[in-house]
């Protein structure tokens, strides 16, 4: 199938342009967030406080007067931010060393394979706080703790394309007459595993946005006064019974834009994996 | 005259049946605390408010504050029949009560009866470092036992008894514990087995969920009426407070916010809620020594911008009240507002003033300072608050949040340039000590606690007012230690938070709620549950 | 086979002595201090320092490795560093929580998921598959804090059917289960859109097989066919992916029983985690790490007896 027909069947597929379509939305809020939000997310009003949805604040305000509207916009520039570079920085370290592990074998396999054996034996969550309470809380932290979380998963996808590749018989022909290892690299194996690579990616950007908001939920996260999705649902839930809309809008907004990733990952495995095809 | 005297008397007997108090079936209290799980049960390691609680109920001091009130002038007997003092005010003779006994323990099935031995290992052990937290209120002082009902215990200098029997009532290092339940058993297993004299004893610790205290019917003061207090460890206030609604608890932890309270009050299930003292005192503590708050002008630039009025709106006027210096006024040395006033020193919101000091100081457009604070709700909802106001005058505070022990540690390696600190301190001294004396300072202090502001310039004050037997000489000292520190604006005293509770009608705690040293609303031999409309 | 097993098992020793040392490591890495943690605030540096050193802190790290390590040999995960209650007793009291919320979890997921599975597989591309589909996609995004303060919201503030939080003694079976409904249920629809989605997959593939294909061909009734070729063929694939996602539910397990403040074994992380008590996270983690080696074990060793060509691997 060539990537014309790859396309058409992708947009054919509606849950993938639902997924598309609202995660776009998602992002265009983050970007616009100071221009589309009603209100300054930081500004307090001490006089305002608690007040339940209604015209002036559609999600009703916080504790310290502060609209929860324009903070659930803000709150997804840190969802976003958070879920595509974290996956990023997973799957940079973690194609690197899977390839490198799958090319070079011996003893360089061994270390790093057993060390992502070791890393993987951690539930993510689990991980995630022990990484998070090392590093301390903060926006860089968050994104390098969840990378770290990422890293293995990938190295170990990618470890398994690149043995199969290397199996096949014009790499062995290469490897004889002497190319250099970057050049089998760079050649062969990693546009081989970049499909896999991408389909995994934009699956776990929705896993990486859930332990973003988990970790942020927990207080390990994105220090306020910055508004993210979990932190503001964790300020929320001691008003569970008398506002509870500090909690149920961002956690919304938390539900939408992990479905919409899922839906859109979804989608391009149904694509690249045919016998799976949904419609 | 004879019909007269019946109606009398019928009055009286119909009276009697509608105010006597009717008690519930079941004398089992369920209290919820704000927290996780429990820390230490050990008494000389207790310092958090669900520990101190639990404690209070399990032991005794030589000595107690009346319950509810945490004024030193009402401390009375409580182990210690009486007491005196030589009148070179080193030396303190104690006569133990006969017939206190302590609770069972593995070995012990009836207890055993306290005596002096006990007493001289338990205040031995308050100062031993290794064994206490509260060992720095016990320097220089040494314990004898005279006989099995007599202890003497000798200063290094003349206490006040306004400072000295604080330290041997039923607070912190001053609770009693069994000698041979410690010596027999060891030190950790102490720690979540706790033995002492107390109205209830401890039966039973589930991690992270309760803690079973049963009446203690050998109570020296007769036995409790309530036959079981269930302590539950609950973090999430929704929930206490659904429980309680429910009538699954009777005693629960609030939030320390006004809007709550009301909240509370309003609800249809008849619920009281309880605003009781001391309180914990909110001070914004500067670091004289990091630039720009090196400058005195920039310190006092910050005290202007900051608007104590604003705050107490945003948190409360019923749970809050303003502090006007570093001790609070209804401690003796605390000043009022007059005396601060009448110095100059009450730096009321001036954001004018403040935006002039700091362009005198060098700094017309503001600057950013970085700050360390906990997650704790009470600590962070005023420091965000204060955030916001300082925005005010061009001054950025950058938070760094970081959870609760870690917090602790990283101020007192001096790294924030600002400190938030909620706290309570039994009286003058010890809040000016541990805050504003030189040895006190963190890092490069001789015994550095939380001297934040590496302040020096009170110690002689401080020191005088230490060993000041006249309660007059005493308190002028301490006042003129508070207008130093206001003068060289060391630190800016915001309010005192009061605690918050909401309870049962039912729950009858028999004393009233002034001030609990103890930090929770108390439950003693006495408290019952009345039986429900 | 037996050669493989042994082979296999022995292969999850260095595994498990490396995930102690990152353990190990990790947790003294972290900034804070368990001393200032128990003192509390008023606490002198005198008091702390002299508490680390009755901690052991003070020691050189190889030595409290080492007595970490010789703890564990013994089976004596040491107390913690904060109430001096032996850390099995701690794991002890609440671990039971932790396995009846993740079982109950299970036993929904797989009750209700499987038969929801291959409803939506039979229905393809209708409206039930639809339906189906979306309520799993829904179930594998909402994060478990999230749909339990949705059903606390719905079923114990609006209602007031269910208590809120806390957990029912075990000596009292109808009150532990009156607590355990909210959580479980949480935990259980999450793991129910796993196993919808699982076993829809399992029974798309397995009803394009051939042998499938042969039986309708052969004029079988459709019931038949679907329930004595297709589903029980489609179950050992659904079995082991239940295993693996058992390893994602862990996450989903403790963030149910922090917003339910159940006592539990990820709460218990949590808490030991807030107040640097080493000794307590130290062995907390590494019994979660054992129950993921030992699943990964399990699951390794039953694709070997399911399908005997993994063995030579």
């Amino acid at each position: 199938m060539n990537t014309r027909q790859l396309w058409r069947t992708f947009w054919r597929n509606k849950t993938a342009v639902a997924g598309v379509i609202v995660a776009l939305g998602v992002v265009f809020m983050a970007l616009l967030a100071p221009v589309i939000s009603p209100y300054d997310p930081l500004q307090q009003n001490v006089y305002y406080r608690l007040t339940g949805p209604e015209r002036a604040h559609l999600f009703g305000t916080d504790v310290y007067g502060r609209d929860v509207l324009s903070r659930v916009i803000h709150g997804a520039r840190v969802s976003l931010l958070v879920g595509v570079t974290s996956v990023l920085i997973g799957m940079g370290a973690g194609t690197l060393l899977g390839m490198t592990a799958g090319l070079l074998r011996g003893k360089v396999e061994t270390g790093i394979m057993r060390a992502v054996d070791v890393v993987m034996c951690f539930p993510d969550l689990i991980l995630g706080i022990m990484v998070m309470a090392v590093l301390g809380s903060g926006l860089d932290k968050l994104i390098i703790t969840i990378g770290v979380v990422m890293t293995p998963r990938f190295a170990r996808m990618v470890y398994g394309t690149t043995l199969s590749i290397t199996e096949q018989d014009y790499i062995d022909a290469a490897r004889s007459i002497g190319a250099p290892v970057w050049r089998l690299l760079m050649r062969h194996v990693l546009p081989n595993c970049l499909g896999g690579v991408l389909v995994m990616a934009s699956l776990w950007t929705g896993a990486a946005i859930r332990i973003e908001a988990n970790l942020s939920f927990i207080g390990m996260g994105v220090a306020p006064p910055t508004a993210t999705w979990g932190n503001m649902i964790r300020a929320g839930i001691d008003h569970l019974t008398n506002a509870p809309w500090l909690s149920v809008f961002p956690g919304l907004a938390i539900l939408i834009t992990i479905l919409a990733f899922n839906m859109l990952g979804d989608g391009i495995r149904d694509v690249t994996d045919p016998r799976l095809r949904g419609g | 005259m004879k019909t007269v005297l019946s109606l009398f008397c019928t009055v009286l007997l119909v009276g009697s049946i509608a105010w006597g108090v009717e008690l519930a079936e079941r004398q089992l209290l369920r209290i919820a605390f704000d927290a996780g799980d429990l820390s230490t049960l050990d008494p000389h390691f207790a310092a958090a408010t669900m520990d101190r609680g639990v404690v209070d109920m399990i032991y005794n001091g030589l000595v107690r504050y009346r319950p509810g009130n945490i004024d030193p002038e009402y401390i009375e007997p409580d182990l210690a029949e009486r007491w005196t003092v030589s009148e070179d005010g080193l030396t303190w003779m104690f006569y133990l009560r006969e017939g206190v006994y302590f609770h069972p323990f593995p070995g012990y099935p009836d207890g055993y009866e306290l005596t002096a031995d006990d007493v001289v290992y338990s205040l031995e052990k308050a100062a031993d470092p290794q064994r206490s937290g509260y060992s720095g209120m016990y320097g220089g002082m040494s314990f004898e036992a005279l006989d099995e009902y007599t202890v003497r215990i000798t200063l290094a200098e003349p206490e006040s008894p306004l400072l000295f029997l604080p330290k041997v009532a039923d607070y912190s290092g001053g609770f009693i514990v069994s000698k041979r339940a410690l010596e027999e058993n060891g030190l950790d297993w102490f720690r979540s087995n706790p033995v002492g004299t107390g109205p209830f004893a401890f039966a039973e610790y589930r991690p992270m969920d309760r803690v079973v205290l049963v009446r203690n019917e050998r109570y020296f003061r007769g036995a409790p009426v309530l036959e079981q207090v269930e302590i539950r460890y609950m973090p999430d206030l929704s929930a206490r407070e659904l429980g309680l609604r429910r009538g699954e608890l009777h005693l629960i932890e609030g939030l320390r916010e006004q809007p709550w309270v009301e909240k509370v009050e309003g609800l249809p299930e008849d619920l009281a809620v309880d605003v009781f003292g001391p309180g914990e005192t909110h001070v914004v503590h500067f670091n004289t020594r990091v630039p720009p708050l090196d400058d005195v002008r920039v310190r006092q630039a910050l005290a202007y911008a900051i608007s104590r009025e604003e705050l107490m709106v945003f948190i409360g006027e019923r749970v809050t009240q303003p502090l006007y210096s570093p001790v609070p006024e209804f401690l003796a040395g605390g000043l009022t507002r007059e005396q601060a006033e009448a110095r100059g020193l009450l730096y009321e919101v001036d954001r004018d003033k403040a935006r002039a000091l700091l362009a005198e100081a060098g700094y017309p457009d503001g600057f950013g300072v970085d700050v360390i604070i906990t997650e704790m709700a009470s600590y962070l909802s005023p420091t965000q608050a204060i955030q916001a106001q300082l925005t005010h005058v061009g001054i950025a505070k950058d938070l760094r949040v970081v959870e609760h022990s870690t917090f602790h540690s990283l101020i007192r390696d001096d790294l924030s340039a600002m400190v938030h600190y909620e706290c309570w301190r039994p009286n003058a001294d010890v809040f000016l000590t541990h805050f504003y004396h030189s040895a006190s300072r963190v890092v490069y202090g001789e015994r550095p606690i939380t001297n934040f502001s590496h302040f020096y310039q009170a110690d002689y004050p401080i020191e005088r007012a230490r060993v000041a037997l006249d309660p007059e000489e005493q308190t002028g000292w301490w006042k003129e230690a508070q207008f130093r520190i206001l003068e060289d604006m060391a630190a800016y005293p915001l309010y005192i938070l009061g605690f918050v509770y909401a309870r049962q009608p039912e729950l009858d705690y028999v004393h009233d709620l002034v001030a609990i040293a103890a930090l929770y609303p108390q439950i003693t031999e006495k408290t019952r549950i009345l039986a429900g409309s | 086979m037996i050669a493989y097993v042994v082979r296999r098992v022995a292969l999850t020793v260095p595994i498990l002595l490396a995930v102690l040392t990152l353990v190990f490591l990790l947790v003294r890495v972290a900034p804070g201090d368990p001393a200032v943690a128990a003192l509390g605030d008023l606490a002198s540096r005198e008091a702390v320092e002299a508490l680390r050193v009755r901690m052991g802190l003070d020691q050189p790290l190889w030595r409290q490795y080492v007595q970490f390590l010789a703890g564990l040999g013994r089976g004596d995960l040491g107390r913690s560093l904060i109430t001096g209650v032996p850390v099995a007793q701690q794991v002890g009291s609440v671990l039971p929580h932790t396995l009846q919320l993740t079982f109950a979890g299970v036993l929904i997921g797989i009750v209700f998921g499987a038969p929801l599975g291959v409803l939506t597989a039979l229905h393809r591309n209708r409206l039930l598959d639809y339906l189906g589909r979306t309520f799993s996609l829904a179930g594998l995004s909402v994060p478990a804090f999230y749909l339990g303060i949705l059903l606390m919201l719905l079923f114990s503030i609006q209602l007031r059917w269910f208590p809120v939080v806390g957990a029912g003694d075990f000596a009292d079976p109808l009150e532990n289960l009156y607590y355990l409904v909210l959580p479980a249920l949480t935990l259980g629809l999450i793991m129910t859109a796993y196993v919808t989605r699982m076993t829809r997959s399992a029974m798309l593939n397995i009803l394009g097989e051939d042998y499938v294909r042969t039986a309708r061909s052969k004029g079988l009734v459709e019931r038949r066919v679907i329930y004595t070729h297709a589903f029980r063929n489609a179950l050992i694939p659904i079995i082991s992916v239940v295993g693996i996602h058992a390893i994602e539910l862990i996450g989903s397990a403790v963030m149910t029983e922090i917003v339910f403040s159940r006592p539990g074994l990820g709460r218990l992380l949590v808490g030991a985690m807030m107040r640097r008590d080493y000794i307590a996270l130290q062995s907390i983690m590494v019994i979660y790490a054992g129950f993921v080696v030992l699943l990964n074990l399990v699951t390794d060793l039953s694709y070997g007896f399911i399908d005997p060509r993994i063995r030579y691997e």
